[in-house]
């Protein structure tokens, strides 16, 4: 059996918004979850229509199980049986929960009975039991979401699309959902592509992921891959690097290139092999960032970079606040409330701020 | 008002007396209407859903024309069919006039416009995201149809209503094509008119009053089957 339940070639479709999608190269290895990023109008929407076989490309192939689903040489009704999709703004029919639920399994000809403890599992997991015998249009957005997710995962398909299933619902809502999806999605264990533009749960979710820009993949690889080895500026962002600093490599020594930074020519140490000459933009991601008070200079650290630098804003974020330091550059790093009470960070203090050069990523700048 | 309420007694009298006339004429008239809608309903829901759903070259067209046809005069109907199955016209072999068949195929020509136009119009307000979410459960046609119907059963059933209510009260094409011949086209409608032109009131009254109750109870039952859908929401919900 192939390794690959689906591959993705040379895909084009063109849209009347003047959009095109046009994707060179995408997989997903069987059993293993890809994550779909990129920010709205990116073109996920349209790729997951595509790959549920709701529409049909212009150009290229999309093979389910090693079969080109896209050449409509295929039995549409019995591939599109395989997969089951959740939609970000989910349809109901106008009749109780459960026979929403129950319907793509009528459709599919599936006993329930042999489905039973799986649903158990579901209704229980999703926490839709109170809520069976209710007619839909009485539930909440959150509610509903939740009854989608149930009706796509109790058809066990080989591969199961999430499109932004935790999109439109409530801060709080989302919280409780997520945990739930996250521990359902671990225990079905098949092929799953999620779809988000919340890099947080790709994070934590995702083996493979893909980041769309504007109908086109930036980059597509693995978790680590994207998130500190970021393509290019785009993903940088997306992947939630807070620091890009343009510069010019002056010489590279061992791997162990130096940076001119173009604004003020300070000079970053950044592992990579760059050649002498080549422009380039460094990310720093804000959990690389270790701050030091002013008074105690850490010249013994192992880190290659030491900037002297004010801070310019404290924010809070949540579990961290995100410091804006300004080392001639602006630099963001992530603290604890703990830390900012040990050091005494506050706004117009003076800190020393370390980073490592092997943890900032280094790209040209095309 | 002596004579609208000898006309209901007369209508009670008419009723429960077995009038043998009386019976063949509502049967007449619940057989030409039945089979019109039956025909209407079977062929004018997938038209309706079929339209409604999908986008194609001329649709502005197809939907002017089936608007049209919603409000198009019953004696001209009448007309065009008389001009097409009489004696010298195109179907004239068939020898339809004056029969039972030529009031049916004008009524579907009347009615068949409303519940295509009534079906058609509510279908393409369903949410285009349930048809994709039943297509991604791998749904083939007739699946998705029955489905698509169950969603829409409430205006659906009015779509039926209004075209037995049509069918029912019709009668410029039925007295054009049936002649209102004793025992073989004639209907309440235009049993009526025979009976107000021969100066009979008391039995137009009785004969109209038997019409109304026709009317009414098959809304009634149809009203039911909607309010029955009403509670049953409420109480689930």
């Amino acid at each position: 059996m192939d390794s690959k339940i689906l591959e993705i070639f040379d895909l084009e479709k063109n849209y009347n918004s003047n959009f095109k999608l046009s994707i060179n190269n995408l997989y997903l290895e069987r059993n293993k979850i890809l994550s779909i990023m990129g920010p709205n109008g990116s073109g996920k929407s349209n790729l997951i229509k595509l790959i549920g076989m709701l529409e049909k490309p212009d150009k290229g192939g999309i093979f389910f199980n090693g079969k080109n689903i896209s050449n409509g040489k295929v039995d549409y009704l019995k591939t599109r049986k395989e997969m089951a999709i959740v939609f970000q703004e989910p349809a109901f029919f106008n009749t109780t929960v459960y026979n929403n639920i129950i319907l793509g399994l009528k459709i599919r000809k599936i006993n329930i009975s042999s489905v039973k403890e799986w649903l158990d599992y579901l209704i229980q997991e999703l926490k839709i039991s109170k809520l069976l015998y209710r007619n839909i249009k009485n539930l909440s957005g959150g509610e509903k979401q939740r009854v989608s997710l149930v009706r796509s995962f109790i058809l066990n398909s080989q591969l199961l699309i999430l499109d932004e299933p935790l999109a439109n619902i409530d801060q709080l809502s989302r919280e409780s959902l997520r945990e739930s999806l996250f521990e359902v999605i671990k225990t079905f264990g098949k092929s799953v592509i999620y779809v988000t533009h919340d890099r947080t749960e790709a994070m934590i979710l995702a083996d493979y992921i893909a980041v769309l820009n504007e109908g086109r993949v930036e980059q597509f690889g693995e978790k680590d891959e994207i998130f500190h080895e970021p393509a290019n500026e785009f993903i940088a962002r997306f992947a939630g690097v807070e620091t890009l600093i343009y510069g010019v490599v002056d010489e590279n020594r061992k791997n162990v290139c130096t940076v001119r930074i173009y604004k003020n020519d300070m000079k970053v140490f950044v592992t990579g092999n760059a050649q002498s000459g080549e422009s380039v933009v460094l990310a720093i991601r804000p959990e690389a960032v270790i701050l030091f008070n002013i008074n105690i200079k850490p010249q013994q650290s192992s880190a290659m970079n030491l900037f002297e630098g004010k801070i310019t804003e404290i924010k809070d974020i949540g579990i961290f606040k995100k410091i804006e330091i300004d080392c001639g550059f602006n630099l963001t790093a992530f603290v604890t409330q703990d830390s900012i009470n040990r050091l005494g960070l506050a706004i117009g203090r003076k800190i020393y701020a370390a980073i490592k050069a092997s943890s900032i990523h280094m790209f040209k700048n095309c | 008002m002596e004579v609208i309420w000898e006309g209901i007694k007369k209508a009670i009298i008419l009723i429960f007396s077995g009038n043998r006339e009386i019976y063949e004429i509502i049967v007449l008239t619940i057989k030409v209407s039945g089979v019109s809608l039956l025909f209407s309903v079977l062929f004018g829901f997938p038209l309706g859903i079929v339209i409604g759903l999908n986008k194609f070259p001329g649709k502005w067209f197809v939907t002017t024309i089936i608007n049209t046809g919603m409000s198009f005069p019953p004696v001209a109907v009448g007309l065009i069919v008389a001009l097409i199955i009489w004696r010298n016209g195109p179907l004239g072999f068939l020898n339809l006039m004056y029969s039972p068949i030529a009031m049916i195929a004008a009524q579907i020509i009347i009615i068949f416009p409303i519940i295509v136009g009534i079906i058609m119009t509510v279908i393409a307000q369903v949410n285009i995201g349930l048809i994709q979410q039943a297509q991604s459960f791998g749904a083939n046609r007739m699946q998705l149809f029955w489905l698509l119907l169950k969603e829409i059963k409430i205006p659906a059933l009015t779509a039926v209503v209004a075209g037995f209510g049509r069918a029912v009260s019709e009668v410029g094409a039925v007295l054009i094509l049936g002649g209102n011949i004793k025992g073989e086209t004639r209907v309440l409608t235009t049993a009526t008119i025979q009976m107000v032109r021969m100066g009979k009131f008391d039995e137009a009254i009785a004969l109209v009053v038997i019409l109304l109750c026709l009317s009414f109870g098959i809304n009634f039952i149809l009203t039911i089957i909607l309010r029955r859908n009403g509670i049953l929401w409420i109480q689930k919900s």
